[in-house]
């Protein structure tokens, strides 16, 4: 097969931190892969298991969750939930036989132009490495 | 769905129209279902497209609004007021990132064409999922109940004490003062004597507007920011409770002090002449400096840092204030030997350090001894002994004053659970942000000020009860109703199964129990939007207003396809 | 008397905090900043004790919440000229220099930066890096959009009259270069000072080498090494490259000259020790004190941690540094009196607060004291802290002396609690 596989990866961005910090990457001009959305949230912690493994099972091939350093996050806690929330879903791709790097969680600040670009440049390397989703179905509402 | 989604694309000069195809854009955005029209225009958020936005709301009949241009972090607000001047419920729109995390990410023009069409797509299907959300406006009481008649009280209750506004000042103890009160005299270079207290605890009780309560505790707190029912119970025979309503609720409730009668390393209770800074500033208060024996002191070592070590924090007055007995002690009798010993000087105000150094030069001797110090008999005289970098040295005096660490006052662990706000490692109460807010609780409307919150000094103690006066008099207006945040969460009972999880991960207190449905229920006047509930609910019960199962849904489906 | 409008002076955390309590009060509020972004010192920092909190991200939804709020008109590039009238009825004039770019055409693009031809000392990089006579000081400033430095501009300053580089750049029609300075009245019920701080020029401070020895660094020029969005993007590229093996931070720099303790190095510096740690894990570092300042409740635990880490605290007098052959040498006097040598790569020195240099000649503006260090005075600094001989004039934050950010914050909030409590 010729044609490159170009993954498709969601990112869920806490609108303090993360989605600032994306905002930053690029005022600053800095070349971030196009593989992956952008969906805003006002914190990570309302990310639920259902919707990252919903994003999975429609196609998505990576998803990363992004959200304030510990200790930083706009309403005190809701960090360290997500946190705590993500290790459990780590445990659950085991079990639906998908490789557990397939799921990312950052810690992103505001002032980290440099860093997201980093992140999500290396994230879409790893996830075209990885290949397809082998768990995607069609995706139905 | 039967919108009109009328979808408009700022150009934003050369930083979108020359990097993304904008007519690609819109060709390929027309042929949507539900978008009744889609356009570009230069600058939208200039002058001329706000006013060119509003006209096509009314011109077009626009049940939705979507604009592609920079980040929702720049102008989501401009758009909002554009909606709500044009009569569209500014909920009811959506803007998306099309330039920093679009355009300026993407250096080729394919690509980045294909990315805005895909970002543009995601937040239609997202918009046609909005709900209109109308701000809600709650009558609140501007009256504020103090707890705790200290300095810290008083200021708070003077500052805010008005015609329309009543205070509620309860003191646990049988008078006015708290432990600024008990002090002889307060440090010379920051201004003033002690008459400055009593004054003010005369201006609380002249004061119209303030009701006393003292010998009287809190005894039930409920309600909310605006809307707290409070209980004051009275001690005594006949205990009677009072019940009031208030709009907010002021801690003052300042500190104890470290026992060092715990640490047998001090002689405290043991070896005669060793005493408290409190003891001490009842002898100075009586002009009368002796000796069990009757006699007067020929030297003193004032020890600071007693308990520090134990509690892990310094208390930060402690050392001027046993500068400012050394410098009472030599103006007494100048010929009188004082030696200070200390861990570290803090000296952290900018008149502290030429207090020190003024006491240097009355000739009071500062040895820094570490904190292992050893308190002993000597005959008739006291042995204090230190270690000093590894070398032991002694000093032998008539008398000792120890100084002890601020700890949190009694009450301090019920009154947190009765107000359900935190406290920290120290056991002080928390403040909800260290850094940007120092006064404010995670529950809407209950302050903290003062040694309440850890230690500190008196005119420290007074800015912050000034700070919270500073917080209720520009939130809570007489006349004024409160405006919530109107992104909140709420619960739909058909599903709540009445597990309480998430009143557990409410960090403001937002969420309570109902036993009677054997639901949990959202307070949307203190709910911050922050969506951790909706996250956690094993059920799915919760929705966030403005970011839905189903707009989240679509708008991941639409990335993906 | 209802208090309609407030003058704050001053756009950093105890400026904006102040104005946003006042605007949430119904209170029209005049922000004026003397220089081209607000913020103040706290968005130079990286992380601020002791959470080690980013601090952009703490500050920067005040930031954009200043800029968007309705009560609030901000000016920047101003400074108060005159003053008449008292409380309640001030009368205040404002030197508003030009900016050359316009606030409200300019998007922030950045287009006209790459074509000016001029590039000069970034002041707010502390001369760690060069920018354009057009720029904005940082990533991430706010407002986002750039001021023109007329000494340095080649059209402005008359070197080249012809030169339209960035105006040709713009698409927005921003940049006009006949802007002219201007006056503003400002009337005013109150008038909130708070101008914060400098730091001690340690070029008058032989003995720490600053200046002479490349690789001696000020606090503030560490922080931005530090920081993100900083010259080197958090790497410490030093200016004479070097493998880092030892780093010293000396605290109490400037502190016997200007008589007392400013209460925040101590922390800064163990904040610093705690980032060096975690960047150059293999380096030793030692930090060299007169008496430790932790008076704050969780900063004592912060300090434990960072000792623990390894981190060499010494309790010392007499702190000078010299070098031999490629080393930096710290020299001390312990506590016993014994004179010892500490080898390092690098040296950060951290100055003592001292009042802003415009201090003095805004004192004489408002009518207000300075006291004998030079920060603005308190009426009564027991009782009465925030407030000045001057009825309705307040100081608040490091300008009435040096204190940490959440004492700023409250004595903000404290003299806006007394404003609107007074005009009742």
């Amino acid at each position: 097969m010729d044609q490159k596989f170009e993954p498709k990866i969601i990112g869920f961005l806490c609108n303090w931190c993360s989605y600032a910090g994306a905002d930053l990457a690029g005022s600053s001009k800095m070349e971030v892969k196009p593989s992956l959305s952008v969906i805003r949230v006002m914190c990570s912690s309302r990310i639920n298991s259902n919707l990252v493994l919903a994003s999975l099972l429609w196609g998505a091939d990576g998803v990363l969750v992004a959200g304030c350093h510990p200790g930083d996050c706009h309403y005190e806690q809701g960090n360290y939930y997500a946190r705590r929330r993500f290790a459990l879903l780590k445990k659950v791709t085991e079990i639906l036989n998908l490789e557990p790097d397939r799921l990312q969680l950052s810690w992103i600040s505001a002032s980290e132009g440099k860093r997201y670009s980093e992140v999500v440049n290396k994230f879409t390397e790893d996830i075209a490495k990885a290949g397809p989703n082998p768990i995607a179905q069609n995706p139905k509402l | 769905m039967n919108g009109q989604i009328g979808v408009y694309v700022c150009e934003c000069g050369p930083n979108i129209k020359d990097r993304i195809d904008i007519d690609k854009v819109l060709e390929d955005i027309s042929s949507l279902e539900n978008v009744k029209v889609a356009k570009r225009f230069p600058l939208l958020c200039s002058n001329d497209g706000k006013k060119f936005l509003e006209e096509e709301i009314a011109k077009e009949e626009l049940t939705h609004l979507v604009v592609a241009a920079c980040s929702p972090r720049e102008h989501e607000q401009t758009f909002m007021t554009v909606c709500k001047q044009a009569g569209l419920n500014p909920y009811l729109f959506q803007l998306i990132n099309i330039r920093e995390q679009c355009a300026w990410m993407i250096p080729d023009k394919e690509q980045a064409t294909a990315k805005a069409i895909q970002y543009i797509r995601a937040g239609i299907q997202r918009v046609a999922f909005h709900r209109p959300l109308e701000p809600k406006e709650i009558d609140s009481i501007p009256d504020v109940c103090v707890i705790g008649g200290g300095i810290s009280g008083l200021e708070t209750s003077l500052s805010l004490a008005g015609k329309d506004r009543r205070v509620y000042l309860v003191e646990k103890t049988d008078s006015l003062g708290g432990m600024a009160g008990k002090l002889s005299k307060l440090l010379p270079y920051q201004g003033s004597e002690l008459s400055s207290v009593e004054a003010k605890i005369k201006q609380a009780q002249d004061n119209a507007n303030i009701e006393i309560f003292t010998s009287s505790e809190v005894s039930d707190v409920r309600g909310f920011l605006g809307n707290f029912d409070i209980t004051i119970s009275s001690h005594g025979e006949s205990s009677e409770a009072r019940k009031i309503q208030a709009g907010a609720v002021v801690v003052t409730t300042g500190f104890g002090l470290y026992d060092p009668g715990n640490d047998s390393q001090y002689g405290l209770g043991q070896i005669d002449n060793v005493i408290t800074a409190l003891e001490f500033e009842e002898m100075l208060g009586k002009d009368k400096l002796l000796l069990k024996s009757g006699k007067p002191p020929k030297s003193v070592a004032l020890i600071h840092c007693i308990g520090r070590k134990e509690l892990g924090y310094c208390s930060k007055v402690c050392c001027l204030y046993s500068i400012k007995f050394a410098h009472r002690i030599k103006d007494m009798s100048s010929d009188m030997d004082v030696t200070e010993l200390y861990m570290d000087l803090c000296l952290p105000h900018k008149s502290d350090q030429a207090y020190f150094d003024e006491a240097k030069e009355k000739g009071i001797r500062f040895i820094r001894s570490g904190e292992d110090v050893l308190v002993k008999n000597k005959g008739t005289q006291i042995e204090v002994e230190y270690d000093r970098d590894g070398q032991k040295d002694s000093i032998t005096v008539d008398m000792v004053v120890l100084a002890p660490a601020m700890v949190p006052s009694e009450g301090t662990t019920a009154l947190a659970e009765m107000l359900n706000i935190p406290l920290d490692k120290t056991g002080f109460f928390k403040e909800i942000h260290e850094i940007l807010d120092p006064i404010s609780t995670p529950i809407e409307g209950v302050y903290i000020a003062g040694c309440a919150v850890g230690p500190r000094n008196i005119p420290e103690s007074i800015v912050q009860s000034q700070a919270a006066s500073g917080k209720i008099l520009s939130s809570l207006i007489p006349g004024k109703k409160i405006k919530p945040e109107v992104k909140v969460s709420e619960i739909r009972e058909d599903f709540c199964t009445g597990c309480q999880t998430c009143l557990s991960i409410c960090f403001y207190g937002a969420i309570s129990y109902d036993p009677i449905k054997d639901v949990s229920v959202v307070n949307e006047v203190i709910c911050r939007g922050c969506g951790s509930c909706v996250g956690s609910c094993p059920s799915g019960a919760i929705r966030s207003k403005h970011f839905t199962y189903p707009q989240l849904y679509r708008e991941v489906l639409e990335a993906l396809r | 008397m209802e208090e309609s409008n407030v003058l704050v002076v001053g756009a950093g955390v105890s400026g904006m905090k102040a104005s946003l309590m006042l605007a949430e009060a119904g209170v029209h509020v005049d922000l004026i900043e003397k220089d081209s972004l607000i913020g103040g010192q706290t968005i130079k920092f990286e992380e601020v004790y002791p959470n080690m909190e980013c601090a952009t991200c703490m500050v920067s939804p005040i930031q954009q919440d200043v800029l968007q709020n309705g009560n609030i008109d901000v000016h920047l590039l101003s400074e108060i000229e005159h003053v008449a009238g008292k409380a309640g009825q001030f009368k205040i004039k404002i030197h508003k220099k030009a900016r050359y770019v316009s606030l409200v055409n300019c998007i922030g693009c950045g287009a006209c930066y790459e074509p000016c031809p001029v590039s000069v000392d970034n002041t707010f990089e502390e001369g760690l890096c060069q920018q354009k006579a057009i720029a904005v000081a940082c990533a991430g400033a706010l407002p986002n959009v750039p001021a023109i430095d007329p000494e340095h501009c080649l059209r402005l300053n008359g070197k080249d009259k012809t030169c339209k580089a960035c105006q040709e750049a713009c698409m927005f029609d921003a940049i006009d270069y006949t802007e002219k300075d201007e006056t503003l009245d400002i009337e005013a019920g109150s008038i909130l000072v708070a101008t914060g701080f400098d730091l001690f020029d340690v070029n008058k401070l032989p003995q720490y080498g600053y200046g002479k020895f490349p690789n001696v660094y000020s606090a503030m020029e560490f922080e931005r090494l530090y920081a993100q969005n900083g010259p080197t993007q958090g790497e410490l590229t030093l200016r004479k490259e070097k493998d880092l093996k030892a780093i010293g931070i000396i605290h109490c720099v400037g502190r016997k000259e200007m008589g007392y303790c400013s209460a925040v190095c101590c922390m800064y510096s163990a904040k610093f020790a705690h980032f060096l740690k975690h960047k150059v894990p293999e380096a030793k570092i030692f930090e060299f004190y007169t008496d430790l300042c932790i008076p704050g409740k969780s900063h004592q635990k912060f300090y434990e941690a960072t000792r623990e880490k390894g981190v060499d605290f010494i309790a010392c007098e007499d702190v000078r540094v010299d070098s031999q052959k490629d080393n930096l040498q710290i020299l001390y006097t312990d506590g016993n009196g014994k004179e010892s040598t500490v080898d390092a790569d690098m040296v950060i020195l951290s100055p003592a607060m001292i009042p802003g240099k415009d201090t003095e000649q805004l004192s004489k503006i408002l009518g207000i004291d300075c006291d004998q260090r030079g920060f603005f005075n308190s009426q009564n600094e027991q009782l009465a802290p925030v407030a000045t001989k001057k009825e309705g004039i307040f100081v608040i934050g490091c300008a009435e002396g040096p204190k940490d950010i959440p004492d700023s914050i409250a004595q903000a909030e404290a003299s806006v609690g007394i404003t609107l409590s007074q005009s009742r």
